[in-house]
């Protein structure tokens, strides 16, 4: 993208871009964590993700206050806008994710005991594929690659065609044994958890869209 | 949309050798402010003063192609350069009152017009014309004081009085507030809302914000070219011409 005649611009703009740059890493690295710690059963790993969450509430808060700020000093306009207004929502957005891979490492202290192994394995990969998606994702806006987005975009229907046969499986197991119940209600929640990321990296599939090209995506 | 009030047809302005405008063809719609943009040198002064023959009294300047308003073509020879000036009003970016009291400036272009046939008619289109520029209340009780005694922002109400005194249709402006203030620029933009009911506007302006506020179509210009023009709300979120994105975004001058 050519410069702006006045530099401070570019490094406000670019500030922003690599702050989010920074942000969608972190929420990579917990999301990872989190399914890491679920699989091991790790509870002190999972105490490290649940602390490590401020980080990202701290870049979101430096996020939101550049983007003000360029909205009131610099009045950005077109491409320039478009990409400060995405910024807020995607920084909004990544929070959630954040938030979500917390929840998840929350709930490993209540997951250890007397899980039924084959739907943990299943959620381990539904996580795994959120991971992929979330790559994508965070790989479209860092190339500005509309193409990318799309695909990432398209890519959600799988994680939440997993999240529905997780769903069934564990009812089923509940109802058949209700002393599963209280483990498997955590693993429904993990389970949701994780179909919300892939709905949050829809979003910002999205907001990528909006920055290219200058619309809003028409969902089919 | 409204009534198509003025439509240029591949108009090429020369200053002598020099090209100054580039088959410029666009359409100003009646009722409506229509924001010329562009960088300096770019022919947007050019081309808002093919409007009203501003650019006849230049003797090297040559206008190509055609411009008509409400289907008349300004050019022809029937066209009475006077009669076109009465239709269409100017005000240009440096208040320019005559050195005469507020109201001989509001009275001057009725009274060489013929517009008024008494002293009561005359007085009412003053009194009028002060109303629709906003400005009567500020002056009614010192209408003899001379016009060059108001501040910068009251002379360009008055200069917009003065244009509308004679009944034009069009008005043009000529970057009407670059030398206001904040407060004086935003009474000039109130004011072109109320105008634009009754008259067309075009506007030159260099800046950016005051046409994103004021014009409901905005033409980018550069190099005597128009670039584009579309709706102002998309020109300023998603230009269809990276010249135009580029200038906007402050990419380059």
């Amino acid at each position: 993208m050519s410069e702006h005649i006045v530099k401070s611009y570019d490094e406000q703009l670019e500030l922003i871009n690599s702050n989010l740059i920074i942000m969608g890493g972190l929420v990579e690295s917990q999301i990872k964590n989190s399914i890491k710690a679920l699989e091991d059963k790790d509870t002190s790993f999972a105490e490290e993700i649940i602390s490590d969450d401020n980080k990202i509430d701290e870049l979101e808060k430096d996020i939101n206050e550049l983007a003000y700020k360029i909205i009131a000093m610099r009045q950005p306009l077109a491409n320039d806008l478009r990409t400060v207004i995405s910024a807020l929502s995607i920084a909004n957005d990544l929070e959630r994710m954040g938030d979500h891979a917390t929840n998840i490492a929350k709930r490993v202290a209540d997951v250890k005991v007397n899980l039924p192994d084959a739907p943990t394995l299943e959620i381990v990969r539904m996580g795994e594929d959120a991971q992929k998606m979330i790559k994508d994702v965070l790989d479209a806006f860092v190339q500005r690659s509309d193409k990318l987005a799309m695909n990432a975009w398209h890519y959600d229907v799988n994680i939440d065609d997993t999240y529905i046969g997780i769903y069934r499986d564990l009812l089923k197991i509940m109802s058949d044994d209700p002393d599963s119940v209280a483990g498997c209600s955590h693993l429904l929640s993990i389970a949701k958890n994780i179909e919300r990321l892939g709905d949050y990296a829809q979003n910002i599939a999205e907001d990528i869209h909006f920055i290219i090209t200058g619309s809003a995506l028409e969902k089919k | 949309m409204n009534e198509t009030k003025i439509i240029t047809n591949n108009v090429n302005v020369y200053y002598g050798e020099k090209q100054a405008l580039h088959n410029v063809s666009m359409n100003m719609q009646a009722n409506e402010v229509t924001a010329l943009i562009g960088p300096s040198g770019c022919g947007k002064s050019t081309f808002i003063r093919c409007l009203n023959r501003m650019n006849d009294v230049i003797d090297t300047c040559k206008v190509e192609g055609t411009i008509t308003i409400d289907g008349y073509d300004i050019y022809s020879k029937e066209t009475s350069v006077e009669k076109l000036r009465e239709r269409v009003g100017m005000v240009f970016q440096k208040p320019n009152p005559f050195p005469k009291s507020i109201y001989e400036n509001v009275a001057y272009g009725p009274k060489i017009h013929g517009i008024a046939n008494n002293k009561n008619e005359l007085d009412e289109i003053v009194e009028n014309s002060l109303k629709q520029a906003a400005i009567f209340d500020e002056v009614k009780d010192r209408l003899h004081e001379p016009g060059t005694a108001l501040s910068g922002g009251q002379q360009q109400r008055l200069c917009i009085a003065r244009a509308i005194s004679v009944n034009p249709d069009i008005i043009l402006m000529d970057e009407p507030c670059s030398a206001l203030d904040p407060i004086a620029t935003a009474r000039i933009e109130e004011l072109m809302e109320e105008l634009k009911k009754d008259y067309t506007i075009v506007i030159v302006t260099h800046s950016m914000q005051q046409a994103a506020r004021v014009s409901t179509k905005t033409g980018f210009f550069h190099m005597g070219n128009l670039v584009e023009v579309d709706k102002t709300e998309v020109i300023f979120s998603n230009p269809s011409n990276k010249k135009t994105q580029d200038y906007i975004t402050g990419r380059f001058g």
